[in-house]
């Protein structure tokens, strides 16, 4: 079933046309990857997903409701969760307060019971830190939990990002470029715990250039190309496409 | 003996023992003139809980928290002064208002970041200073506010100043540890998200819109509540006070202190308060120095700040962190 659903979504800055009339489905329970060259609207399309970012044209449903005109905040508590392309952690505070911020939606602890600190508050705190500690295992990131996000190497940074997303109990997870800046070792480490999601139920949706990565975990492709949809398909016909192929060559080629 | 004063323990053991002295004090001294600067530094301390709420935790500058006390007073002297309202009404007619205009504030600059908060609440307060000169028949003018009367609960006069000092320093210790309370637990961590990064809070579900009115509306409630108890502590109270410049003062104070945590705000909150008073605490300070810092108050805590934000951006809460040997920038950040 189609879980996420995008209708001829456009989005225009100033002359330039980011995304271009883009429609394509995400079936719930797979991994999607969403590719193309730089400046090709891949984080365009994310915050138009996400709320961050308002269409010119289009829509999108997301589990059979329209999300059109909600706010970043309102899409989350939905249950489309994000990672940015430049790490968004709250630099000040610890991986695990990091992530314990994404338990934000699901917590109820007001101003009121919070400065009283009610035994529901206590309960409250208690079970979020125990999953936050779950989250951070996952995503293998666990050894961090105490460390300012500031000084956590870059790699766990996207990590961190993620299990904070995790942490609003998303059914929908877009990562964007979450293997930039990893290492061979760390990227197939990622590819396991992005399957690990999916296989806890959570569809995901990443935008990602490490090619290897993008064959090796997702079902389907989409490629993007200067704002516009130039394929769809699983990864064996995608490598084959001529259209893809020349969007790609045709990047070599500038930076040649 | 020594290694069971971790920082941790120190941590906790401090607040109890500064307490412990505070309220120790009418039991060593009857002198009148210390109760009212130690009164002093009490207010302030309640308006920096707030303060640092807004602008330390959640990261949102506010140059008119001196109008928000001048509310609080006004508020609580006239009502209880010309209209004989019970004094306990009166507070929390001051409270409640004062948040009410931290909250009507708060919409409008909403899209404001930086600067352009800075420069729409610094405008608040000028208009403030504006209104208590000029709404005579409640504020009573540059004149000021006589006779506003001492605390009372129904029968009961709290008409010392020692009972009033311990009045101030029981609502403070309160609204600490409460302010402590918010800073650990959800709404706490809403607020150092917001500031860390907007766009990560609101990505982990945070409605930082919502989030800001709040946090401006519940700091300048403590700002009135602290200037609703400043009114009936000294029973005159007039639009001077509650000045621009107390604002500035009161941001170098947070700043001074150190952005992300409380311990260290008040700790410049009391030294910043207690500065012009210095011949009253310190024994044989020439009259003429005494003079130097009373005139230069303002430049002095302006030209601190500057210092701190140049070259201690953690202020007074990084410097204990480096002396108590703990690195843990997010560690609770209550210390
Ligand atoms: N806020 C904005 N204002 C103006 N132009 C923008 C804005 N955001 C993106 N663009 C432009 O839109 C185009 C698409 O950018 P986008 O960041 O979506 O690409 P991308 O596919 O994510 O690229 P990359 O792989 O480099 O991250 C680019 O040409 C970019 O310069
Ligand atoms: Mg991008």
């Amino acid at each position: 079933m189609s879980l996420l659903s995008v209708r001829g979504i456009s989005k225009r800055f100033g002359g330039l046309t980011a995304v271009d009339d883009v429609s394509f489905e995400v079936f719930e329970g797979t991994i999607k990857a969403l590719i193309g060259p730089n400046g090709a609207g891949k984080s365009t399309l994310f915050n138009l997903l996400t709320g961050f970012e308002r269409p010119d044209a289009g829509s999108v449903s997301f589990g059979g409701t329209a999300l059109g005109g909600k706010r970043p905040h309102e899409v989350v508590r939905v249950g489309l969760a994000r990672t940015f392309q430049n790490t968004q952690l709250f630099e000040e505070m610890t991986g695990a307060e990091n992530v314990l911020v994404g338990m934000h939606p699901t917590m109820r602890t007001g101003f009121m019971a919070g400065a009283l600190r009610l035994p529901s508050t206590r309960a409250e705190e208690r079970d979020a830190r125990e999953r936050v500690g779950h989250l951070l295992r996952l995503v293998g990131a666990d050894q961090y939990a105490d460390t300012p996000a500031a000084d956590v190497p870059h790699g766990v940074r996207r990590l961190l990002e993620i299990a904070r997303a995790l942490a609003t109990s998303p059914r929908l997870l877009l990562l964007d470029e979450p293997a930039a800046g990893l290492n061979n070792a760390e990227t197939r480490t990622l590819a396991t715990c992005l399957r690990r999601i999916r296989d806890d139920g959570i569809t995901i949706l990443v935008v990602e250039h490490d090619m290897g990565l993008v064959m090796d975990v997702s079902e389907e492709i989409v490629v993007l190309d200067r704002g516009r949809k130039i394929a769809e398909g699983p990864p064996l016909l995608i490598q084959k496409d001529a259209a893809v192929i020349e969007a790609y060559l045709g990047e070599e080629a500038v930076y040649a | 003996m020594a290694r069971f004063l971790t920082p941790r323990i120190l941590g906790r053991a401090l607040p109890v023992v500064a307490c412990g002295v505070l309220f120790l004090v009418p039991m060593l001294t009857d002198d009148r003139y210390l109760f009212k600067v130690l009164t002093f530094v009490g207010l302030n301390v309640i308006v920096i809980a707030g303060l640092a709420l807004l602008f330390g935790f959640a990261g949102q500058i506010s140059l008119g928290h001196a109008a928000f006390v001048g509310i609080g007073a006004y508020t609580c002297g006239y009502l209880t002064a010309a209209r004989g309202v019970p004094w306990i009404v009166a507070v929390i007619a001051g409270t409640v208002l004062a948040g009410v205009g931290g909250f009507l504030l708060a919409i409008p600059s909403l899209r404001l970041k930086g600067h352009y908060l800075a420069m729409a609440t610094l405008g608040f307060n000028e208009i403030m200073s504006v209104l208590f000169v000029e709404l005579r028949p409640v504020t009573g003018g540059n004149d000021g506010l006589r006779g506003i009367p001492f605390a009372s609960i129904g029968a009961w006069k709290i008409d010392t100043p020692a009972g009033n000092y311990l009045l101030v320093w029981g609502v403070a210790v309160v609204v600490l540890l409460l302010t402590a309370n918010i800073i650990r637990t959800r709404p706490g961590r809403a607020m150092r998200a917001l500031h860390g990064s907007e766009l990560g809070a609101l990505a982990s579900g945070v409605d930082t819109g919502r989030l800001k009115t709040e946090v401006f509306a519940l700091s300048a409630g403590i700002a009135g509540l602290a200037g609703a108890l400043y009114a009936s502590s000294v029973g005159f109270i007039s639009p001077s006070t509650f000045s621009l410049e107390f604002s500035v003062l009161l941001i170098a104070m947070v700043v001074i202190g150190g952005a992300g945590s409380l311990a260290g705000p008040v700790a410049a909150c009391a030294l910043l308060t207690l500065l012009p008073y210095a011949d009253a605490l310190i024994p044989g300070l020439s009259k003429e120095l005494i003079a130097l810092i009373q005139d230069w108050e303002a430049d002095i805590s302006g030209f601190v700040m500057i210092l701190v934000l140049l070259f201690a951006p953690g202020g007074l809460a990084a410097l204990g962190r480096r002396l108590g040997g703990t690195s843990a920038r997010g560690a609770g950040g209550v210390q």
